[in-house]
């Protein structure tokens, strides 16, 4: 029943949703028009561990417009966490104002609700509280200490390490450093909430849908039924919007207890203390090979932080676990708990952080034993993930390297350091290869079909999100691909908890999940129509289907799940990143001056909103090397960093020309349309391919994030033999 | 924000007369740098006087040979301008490297001078800054302070002028004009304008209280030919330097007749390098003397816990800013 249509899968065409965007009618979380609405302004702790001992509210209170000053003196009881420092998921409770109890500087200590948004932000600053201050446990080394293994899960042996290292000829012992970083989506945090009899509607800047209404309904401890979560919008997320963080319950308490609608929305500054970060990760690299280059051993030994009270650990070693050839291998993580907010997904959590690890460790390696950094890597090529036994599904990180060396002009890289002059620059190549898991989750769609003057018209509808991503057009093509009609046909209704549940947007299984449901409601639909005619082999369109059942309306449902063979292998993308690096030879500046990346992922859907996403993540992970750092005041315990004039994401100018390449694949074990995630691929790896460039370049190994002039000016030139 | 009063006199005799009147008043220009700090607590004017809209928007010539730049004429229309493109194409290319160009279509040539330090103790209002609160302490001395001063110090504070505007003015040796509470006029040497901190860092400048800024008065041009503003920074765009210099050259008969030289990012103040300048005067434009004149430059410097790299950086911007104001049309 398949028709091809010039909009369905695999065309570029344009967002859907693209005119309402740029137009301003996209309806983001706080510009919906609620009557009678209130606004809301947190306010935050300015210690970093201790206790309030006063809270004075009689100056704020007094303010014109003033409907409610919240503390944790008149707040209502949530439910409270039932162990110490849980580790928090995308659905975890978020019990807020319980106590006077101080975690972290920046805590949500107070809420003022008001008239408008200025009243509630000037009686916010009149709210005088008395600290009893404690030590905060702040530094990373002097805490060094108190690590803990968080699980059995967080840690993989396989082989034995210690023999594989002692088989080795050429071996590595080397230290990467990530700092803590921010998601930092363009659209602020924010939510507009209601409270009618019991019944919670929130209109919400979150990823998932779902998981909101169950953190909202558990923490407050009503059903979720009774919870409905709106967000047909969503401006950038990158993990921070995964899970409903305190603001959402605050502003849900807020309109219970003022009995007005409350919008509530979290400052930039908030953002660095209120929405979760990425964490500091030491990364410890043990490495080895024969003299001929077969890896004898790998460890990764990754050391972070959590929150005193909830626990997060990102897997840094998740990618060394399974993206090449060794026999002995060993991936632990260990945390320590301190008092800085929990850490939390930020794009690519694990690959992100830990390919910069492992994939310059390859790059030394690969120097030692002078071999090609790309041969190198082939040569440890494997197609079987050694961490479960399971084959891959499909894996063309060979081919990605291959075409990408072609691409790039990797011929004419200079292996030697510091020998690619010109005038002032030092000019390097570095190359990366990137894995990233394809995960692929239930998801349900309903489709209602529409006959109008003999024409099919359909509406899909689903509890997705578009993060930025292309979500509604991808959506859009799926169903047309199958309806065999076009997309202005078509209307994609999401962002809604009154549609069927999906797994939301996260994890890179948005793209796979919500095409394959989509497409199950859609051959749910053509299946139904043929089965009301007590005929399978009615041939024809669907209008004639929907004319000869008497029926000018039509609906049906469908749920896509992963299949027994995905469960069976290990699915996963694959890609390479190249880099070409100018390095001034004096001053500690540089240029990114090229990228080529190359992606083995699936089917794509759209080669242009592909590609926004490659490029996006190309910038990020560039980011990660140019700048991107949050910075903690030692003694007080505070982000310095306070708005995007101090934490610097790359701007244009930062950014290299950027060539991408997507190699067909076809990979039914995925899913059955093929469809692998995109989203996180394409931040995988980049930072390596450019300090792999840097040290091509110049002969400085930078193993600690970001490279700043500082720390590019001071580095030492490593012994070049 | 806090609640304030907003006011728009009809001329500078008013803006002045409402400045006497209310001590708590501030003057409103672009607003690029007094807004934002509004809006994170730590300026809280009780009035604000727009003087955006007054009439010192000219860019002219003056009888001297120089040029006057009116105090409310934006930065992007300033350097931008073909007059100070063309002959003091340093202050352009200082002007154009600094904020964004939305920033910089905002901001003004008056409160450039006038922007208070990046210094992150000064924006958190729960930390101590001698700066902002006198008397709380320094914060960054014993804390961050790698973005901090080499020069010009005191215990009371460490903070960095961030202009970039006023590095070349630094160089170039302007003049700010100034009309008085009493309406009365003055000009102040720009190397006297903005003050080290000492013991009372919330002074930024020599202004005195109601001052208005009218112009900013640039000498006849000699640096038109040889110049390079080299900005270190973060990223290639929107970042404050960690280290700036300013170069301007003059050439004559193989030899540097004249030398414009100051650095941003290092002082309370942009430093003008006054023992580098009178060493490269009457000599050869060599690498040499680039990297002797840079070494007497940074020899007074006084890094911090963690700046110490900016001595180096310093050095290697200076020898770099030279050659390439000297290679510029050479």
């Amino acid at each position: 029943m398949e028709t091809a249509t010039s909009s369905g899968i695999g065309n570029a065409i344009d967002r859907v949703e693209g005119r309402l965007k740029v137009t301003g009618m996209a309806k983001y979380a706080s510009e919906f028009f609620v009557e009678n609405l209130a606004y809301a302004q947190a306010i935050n702790s300015t210690v970093a561990k201790g206790k309030i001992v006063s809270i004075d509210t009689s100056e704020a209170e007094k303010q014109k417009g003033v409907i409610l000053v919240l503390t944790h003196l008149n707040a209502e009881k949530l439910k409270a966490y039932d162990e110490e420092r849980p580790v928090l998921s995308v659905s975890s409770i978020q019990p807020v104002l319980q106590s006077p109890e101080i975690h972290y500087y920046g805590e949500y200590v107070g809420l003022v609700v008001a008239d408008t948004f200025e009243q509630a932000q000037y009686a916010a600053r009149l709210v005088k509280i008395e600290y009893e201050k404690d030590a905060p446990t702040i530094n990373f080394e002097e805490a060094r200490g108190e690590a803990y293994k968080p699980n059995e899960q967080s840690d993989h042996l396989r082989g034995d390490i210690d023999a594989g290292m002692a088989e080795a000829e050429v071996k590595l012992e080397a230290t990467y450093n990530t700092p803590i970083e921010h998601q930092h989506p363009m659209e602020l945090h924010a939510i507009i909430a209601t409270w009618d009899n019991g019944k919670v509607k929130a209109y919400a800047s979150q990823q998932m849908i779902d998981n909101a209404a169950i953190t909202i309904a558990e923490t407050f401890q009503i059903p979720k039924r009774d919870v409905r979560v709106i967000a047909p919008y969503v401006g950038g997320g990158f993990g921070s919007k995964l899970h409903a963080k305190q603001h959402v319950i605050l502003a849900v308490m807020a309109a219970k207890m003022t009995g007005r609608p409350v919008q509530l929305t979290v400052t930039r500054q908030q953002m660095f203390t209120n929405t979760n970060l990425r964490q500091h990760n030491e990364q410890k690299i043990s490495i080895g090979a024969t003299r001929d280059g077969k890896l004898t051993a790998l460890a990764h030994d990754t050391l972070s932080h959590t929150s005193t009270y909830e626990e997060y650990q990102e897997p840094c070693g998740s990618v060394s676990k399974m993206l090449y050839n060794v026999p002995n291998n060993r991936v632990t993580h260990r945390l320590i708990p301190m008092n800085i907010q929990t850490p939390f997904a930020m794009r690519a959590p694990g690959e992100a952080t830990g390919s910069f690890a492992l994939e310059s460790a390859m790059d030394e390696l690969a120097w030692k034993l002078k071999m090609d950094p790309i041969a190198f890597r082939i040569l440890n090529d494997t197609q079987t993930d050694l961490s479960n036994d399971k084959a891959f599904s499909s894996r063309l990180l060979k081919e990605c390297l291959r075409i990408g060396a072609d691409k790039f002009g990797w011929n004419q890289r200079k292996m030697t350091p510091g020998t690619n002059r010109q005038g002032n620059w030092l000019i390097g190549y570095g190359v990366s290869a990137a894995s990233r898991a394809a995960p692929y989750q239930k998801t349900s769609s309903k489709v209602l079909l529409e006959l109008k003057n003999k024409t099919l018209y359909a509406t899909v509808q689903m509890d997705a999100t578009d993060i930025g991503t292309g979500s509604y057009t991808i959506i859009a093509q799926t169903a047309s691909e199958y309806l065999g009609i076009p997309v202005e046909r078509i209307t994609v209704e999401i962002g809604d908890s009154l549609f069927p549940v999906t797994p939301g947007s996260g994890g890179s299984w948005g793209a796979a999940s919500y095409a394959n449901g989509a497409r199950m409601a859609c051959l749910n639909a053509i299946d139904g129509l043929k089965r009301k005619l007590n005929s399978h082999d009615k041939a024809g369109s669907i209008e004639a289907l929907m004319i000869d059942n008497q029926v000018t309306r039509y609906e049906a449902e469908g749920t896509a799940e992963p299949s027994e063979a995905f469960k069976k292998h290990s699915v996963y993308s694959f890609g390479a990143n190249f880099s070409e690096v100018w390095v001034d030879k004096d001053t500690g500046m540089y240029r990114i001056k090229r990228m080529v990346n190359v992606g083995a992922c699936g089917k794509i859907l759209n080669p242009k909103t592909a590609f926004g996403q490659i490029i996006g993540g190309l910038t990020m992970g560039a980011g990660m090397v140019i700048a991107e750092q949050s910075r903690v005041e030692p003694n007080y315990g505070n982000f310095i960093t306070r708005s995007f004039a101090d934490y610097h994401v790359p701007v244009n100018l930062d950014m290299a020309n950027i060539e991408v390449v997507f190699l067909p694949e076809e990979d039914k074990i995925a899913n059955e349309m093929g469809v692998k995630g995109i989203g996180e691929l394409g931040i995988t790896s980049v930072a390596a391919s450019i300090t792999n460039a840097i040290f091509n370049a110049t002969g400085k190994r930078m193993r600690d994030l970001p490279v700043t002039p500082e720390k590019l000016l001071t580095a030492a030139v490593e012994e070049i033999s | 924000m806090r609640p304030f009063v907003y006011i728009e006199p009809k001329n500078p005799q008013e803006a002045l007369a409402a400045s006497v009147a209310n001590s708590a008043a501030k003057y409103l220009g672009g607003g690029t740098n007094l807004i934002d700090l509004m809006k994170e607590d730590v300026e809280r004017p009780a009035e604000l006087i727009e003087v955006a809209d007054l009439n010192f928007k000219e860019i002219k010539a003056t009888g001297k040979g120089g040029f006057l730049l009116g105090a409310m004429c934006n930065n992007a229309e300033t350097a931008n301008h073909p007059e100070i493109r063309k002959s003091y194409p340093l202050l352009s290319m200082a002007m154009l490297s600094a904020a964004t160009a939305q920033i910089r279509n905002m901001a003004t040539n008056g409160g450039n001078l006038l922007q208070r330090t990046r210094c992150p103790y000064f924006y958190e209002v729960s930390m101590p800054c001698n700066k902002r609160a006198p008397g709380t302490g320094c914060g960054a001395i014993k804390g961050m302070n790698a973005q901090h001063a080499l020069f010009g110090w005191s215990e009371q504070c460490v903070a960095v002028n961030p202009s970039d505007m006023c590095v070349a003015l630094a160089a170039l040796g302007a003049v700010v004009h100034v009309q008085q509470a009493d309406s009365g006029m003055r000009t102040i040497d720009f190397a006297d304008f903005h003050r080290l901190p000492g013991s009372q860092p919330e002074k930024d400048n020599t202004l005195q209280p109601n001052d208005l800024i009218t112009a900013i008065e640039l000498p006849a041009p000699v640096f038109s030919d040889h110049y390079y503003y080299l900005k270190i920074r973060e990223r290639s765009s929107y970042a404050f330097a960690l280290v700036s210099v300013a170069a301007g050259l003059q050439i004559r008969d193989g030899a540097i007749a004249q030398v414009g030289l100051a650095m941003g990012g290092v002082a309370h103040k942009p430093w003008k390098l006054t023992a580098a300048e009178s060493f490269l005067k009457g000599k050869k434009p060599s690498a040499q003397n680039f990297e002797a004149a840079a070494d007497l430059a940074m020899r007074e410097a006084r890094p911090l816990s963690d700046n110490g790299f900016k001595v180096e950086m310093g050095k290697k911007a200076i020898v770099r800013a030279l050659s390439q104001a000297y290679e510029r049309t050479a």
